[in-house]
């Protein structure tokens, strides 16, 4: 403490009491009976997104001007934003906070943005040096496939990938039309993984020329196949001519650009795969007709697909099930019966029933069978272990026989591309922990998001960095004091005539100044986004700053432990715990 | 350039013209639209002021008086509870000698709730070390803002303008703005001798003992002392170069009469008439405008009164168990005197009655007919 100096009387003293010590000395930190600290924690978007994006970062690296960096973010995890950005069903989005707000992020919108703003930009990845580590056979270039390829090339394994077909792709280039997925998008971001070192062998189907059990040079191997045997009707007449599977037309559609079909066409079955063959008819400049034997609840197809088609002229009819075909004349009549919807079954949808004597006919000049797929299993080695038919795996990827692994889905019934990409990239890991030897399972809760079942790898490679809380941050513990409505920024949609016209995409990539509207909307849950609040509202100035900026750490010789960064913060970014007595 | 603006305008302008740094107000009626003149202007750019948000007035003054230390010219405005609300900052303001600069708009303080003039609210705050400025008209209200704010500075006293609810507030006059260029001339920026500077910590106003504190009240009082000059010098300043002065009190009417009526805020303009109307007549009257209450000019009060007979006072306020402020004022400052003319205290126009001339003529008509008032407290327009 200073000394005191003595006055003799008013004339000598200040106008005012005036200490030149100060009060550092009291270490009011001491009053303190609870801790701020700041944490980050997940986001629902985040956790919910079976890739595994980390979707808050990369919107803040938007919102900072910085969208390469926003694109790198992405790469971490998934090689496919440009494909994600546009075909995925972004559950994501119904996770979003912001949904209870107002309406949720366009987060599907924003990773399309930053796919496509990289690639004007020519972001391309580097090779990556292989030398020296166990060589990886992967059967199969689809999503899951080509992510397990990118994954492990980025782990220093050399990796091969087969494929049956002429093109790299799978699913992605075979199943998707390309008003939804154009053909240049898959190909940049598959020439992204190639470029890292991965080789592609084209036009070699394994179990015709090699078997697996003939990849002996090969360490270990992933099989991601795919499901693109379609799933007959089982009713009499199915197998006759003009007759097709909704996957075959896609894939010539896709091929060729074009495909013959009647002018009428009748489409059987509800799920996407329905949804792209009506509309790629309808473009064909045909007569698309869905007949779905539930009703418009219980259809697995997108709801936005279903709207677009609907736009489109595409017809739906609902409780409505094929039992027979019959040709007269090349003109096919389907025998159908009406249906009304009883109990729920075993999927929580309601169970379609026949209604008795309901039969009637349906012409069409082509008929369509997009009923569901189901996986080759011919060339599967034996032993491999199957279910349900898929085959059968553990937690991490691996199948009955060591050092096999399956993934996407030829594995699973959850058959979309996110999860492909994502079990694809959980097989890296576990191919890795199998040829280090490590527990994978172990490995993998490390790094699972929120409670999984996504997972980070960036957190594998990269342990201790941008550590994250598992908590997932839900809607009450935001402070909607600091947010305002706003309207969600929609992608431009071309017009109805144009769309029809031809397999142009119909959905165009947000502007910079859409995307930064849209990044701005962003709660940012659970992770601090330097809005300074705690700053602002520290009655005790122990926010610490660090050139200019947010330093996350909290002066704990002053902080008292009022709480007041932890109530003002908006998003959770500072959580707060009992200090140890 | 002359404009028709409110009481509140008023305001509004003479904090702009003063260049106010840092403005912390709450919002209360009547003094509502002065926050919103000033926030706006600030919201929109066009003055370039830091406005901070409180939640209290309580905070607006603790805010101010941070902003104040930090060496920049600080402003707010309020009323009734909102200053009532602010007591405890108040002697820290004037304490710690900051020289922020207040208006409050005279009004009633609850209960029964009423939100209309009375003098109240602001004498109630007496004790506080400010000192407080009555205006009488809205051109009296912007000058004495810009008069305040030298006073302030010179005397490091803080300073209370004060003025009538809705009589002023928010009823329009012709005003003249004086262009921002004289007044730059007249106020310059303000230059604090204590001001925080983080380069070289200091702690203010730190725990002093028994041994100083005393010291420390007489040199506040000795500053009070020293304002009836200081206030002097600004208003003659003022006066040559905008034509406009106001003095601590303002005595008209003729010279020797018999009657004196002091009065304060806007009922001294209505006094003008009735008083002129009388003398016309014959009646030996004449009025004193208070503008000062503290430091209370009981010099200029003394110099004014010699010779009067009877002294009238028209208190607009009331000290429950004692009467109206100012004619206890009035009575202890003659105390020591060799003249000590009786002192009629009415009370009139509390919760914003208004005080007729009717009213003012009766007061007058009582104090010529009585030797001495029958009763310390004399009810104008009472109805028992």
């Amino acid at each position: 403490m200073s000394k005191q100096i003595q006055f003799k009387g008013a004339s000598e003293m200040p106008e005012i009491s005036i200490s030149r010590g100060h009060m550092d000395w009291n270490k009011t930190g001491a009053w303190r009976t609870q801790r701020p600290f700041y944490e980050d924690k997940t986001a629902p978007c985040n956790a919910a997104c079976p890739a595994g994006n980390d979707i808050v970062s990369f919107i803040q690296k938007i919102n900072q001007g910085d969208v390469e960096g926003a694109w790198s973010l992405i790469q971490e995890e998934n090689p496919f934003p440009g494909v994600c950005g546009r075909v995925c069903f972004h559950p994501c989005e119904s996770k979003c906070n912001r949904g209870q707000f107002d309406e949720p992020i366009a987060i599907h919108a924003l990773e399309r943005f930053v796919a496509d703003f990289a690639s004007q930009r020519s972001k391309k990845v580097e090779k990556i040096s292989t030398q020296g580590k166990e060589k990886i056979a992967i059967i199969g270039s689809g999503p899951a496939g080509m992510s397990c390829a990118y994954h492990l090339a980025r782990l220093h394994y050399p990796v091969t990938v087969f494929e049956s077909q002429t093109l790299a792709g799978g699913m992605l280039r075979m199943g998707i039309p390309s008003y939804r997925l154009p053909k240049d998008v898959l190909d940049r971001e598959i020439s992204n993984i190639t470029s890292l070192g991965v080789a592609v062998r084209t036009g070699v189907p394994i179990g015709e020329k090699i078997q697996v059990e003939a990849l002996n040079d090969y360490q270990a191997v992933f099989i991601a196949t795919g499901a693109h045997l379609s799933r007959g009707l089982k009713i009499p007449g199915e197998k006759g001519r003009g007759i097709l599977s909704g996957l075959d037309l896609l894939k010539k559609i896709n091929l060729t650009g074009k495909a013959k079909v009647g002018e009428r066409v009748a489409i059987i079955g509800g799920g996407n795969t329905a949804m792209d063959v009506a509309r790629s008819v309808i473009r064909l400049r045909k007569k698309a007709t869905i007949l779905y034997r539930r009703s418009t609840e219980e259809m697995p197809a997108f709801e936005e697909e279903i709207v677009e088609a609907l736009e489109e002229g595409v017809k739906i009819r609902y409780l409505v099930n094929p039992i027979g075909i019959k040709e007269k004349n090349g003109l096919k009549r389907l025998e159908c019966l009406r249906m009304e919807l009883g109990e729920k079954d075993e999927s929580g949808r309601r169970k379609p029933e026949p209604i008795p004597n309901s039969n009637f006919f349906i012409e069409a000049d082509s008929i369509i069978v997009a009923a569901g797929e189901e996986i080759e299993t011919s060339f599967l080695p034996k032993g491999i272990g199957k279910r349900e038919g898929i085959v059968l795996t553990q937690m991490d990827g691996r199948t009955a026989i060591e050092g096999i692994f399956a993934g996407g889905d030829v594995a699973t019934t959850q058959r979309t591309v996110a999860y492909a990409i994502g079990s694809g990239k959980k097989a890296a890991m576990a191919i890795d922990c199998y040829l280090r030897s490590k527990n994978s399972e172990e490995a993998i809760r490390q790094i699972l998001i929120g409670d999984g079942p996504s997972l980070s790898i960036f957190r594998y490679l990269n342990p201790g960095e941008r550590p994250r809380n598992s908590h997932i941050v839900d809607f009450e513990e935001l402070n909607m004091d600091y947010f305002e409505p706003s309207k969600r920024q929609g992608e431009e949609k071309r017009p109805l005539r144009e769309r029809k016209k031809g397999f142009g995409e119909v959905t165009s990539t947000l502007t910079k100044e859409a995307a930064l509207r849209e990044g701005e909307r962003c709660f940012s849950c659970g992770t601090c986004n330097e809005c300074e609040n705690c700053y602002i509202f520290c009655p005790d100035a122990s926010i610490l700053m660090r050139e200019g900026k947010i330093f996350h750490q909290v002066d704990y010789d002053f902080c008292k432990g009022c709480g007041v960064c932890f109530v003002e913060c908006p998003r959770r970014a500072i959580s707060l715990e009992e200090e140890a007595r | 350039m002359k404009k028709v603006i409110t009481g509140n305008q008023a305001v509004a302008y003479g904090a702009i013209l003063s260049r106010v740094d840092v403005v912390s107000a709450y919002p209360i009626t009547p003094q509502t639209t002065i926050v919103e003149e000033l926030s706006e202007l600030i919201a929109s750019g066009r003055l370039r002021t830091k406005f901070l948000k409180v939640e209290s007035e309580h905070s607006a003054m603790a805010a101010l008086i941070g902003a104040s230390t930090g060496g920049v010219r600080c402003f707010t405005a309020t009323s009734s509870h909102g200053l009532a609300y602010m007591h405890e900052m108040l002697h820290w303001a004037s304490g710690a000698r900051l020289p922020i600069v207040m208006v409050n708009v005279n009004r009633a303080i609850g209960p029964p709730w009423n939100i209309w003039s009375d003098q109240s609210d602001s004498l109630s705050q007496r004790d506080t070390g400010w000192i407080q400025l009555y205006c009488e008209n809205n051109q009296e209200v912007l000058d004495t803002i810009l008069q305040a704010f030298r006073i302030a500075e010179w005397g490091k006293l803080p300073v209370m303008v004060v003025l009538d609810a809705f009589v002023l507030s928010h009823t329009s006059e012709a005003v003249e703005i004086p262009p921002l260029e004289e007044v730059d001339q007249f106020l310059p920026p303000y230059l604090q001798e204590y001001a925080i500077d983080t380069r070289e910590p200091m702690t203010f106003s730190v725990i002093t003992t028994p041994e100083y504190f005393l010291e420390f009240r007489y040199k506040i009082q000795k500053a009070m002392e020293e304002v009836p000059q200081i206030a002097k010098k600004v208003d003659e300043e003022f006066k040559s170069r905008f034509g406009r002065g106001y003095g601590a009190i303002e005595r008209y009417g003729k010279e020797g009469a018999e009657v004196l009526l002091m009065t304060s805020g806007t009922v001294t303009s209505t006094s003008r008439i009735v008083i002129q109307k009388l003398a016309e007549k014959g009646v030996s009257v004449a009025g004193i405008k208070i503008k000062r209450f503290r430091p209370f000019p009981s010099e200029e009060i003394y110099e004014a009164i010699r010779g009067a007979k009877k002294l009238a006072v028209i208190d607009r306020n009331l000290s429950a168990g004692v009467g109206g402020i100012f004619a206890q004022e009035l009575r202890a400052s003659l105390y020591s005197r060799e003249e000590r003319p009786p002192v009629f205290g009415f009370i009139s126009g509390l919760g914003g009655r208004d005080i007729t001339p009717e009213l003012i003529e009766e007061s007058i008509r009582y104090t010529r007919e009585h030797p001495r008032p029958e009763e310390e407290i004399l009810w104008l327009g009472l109805k028992r």
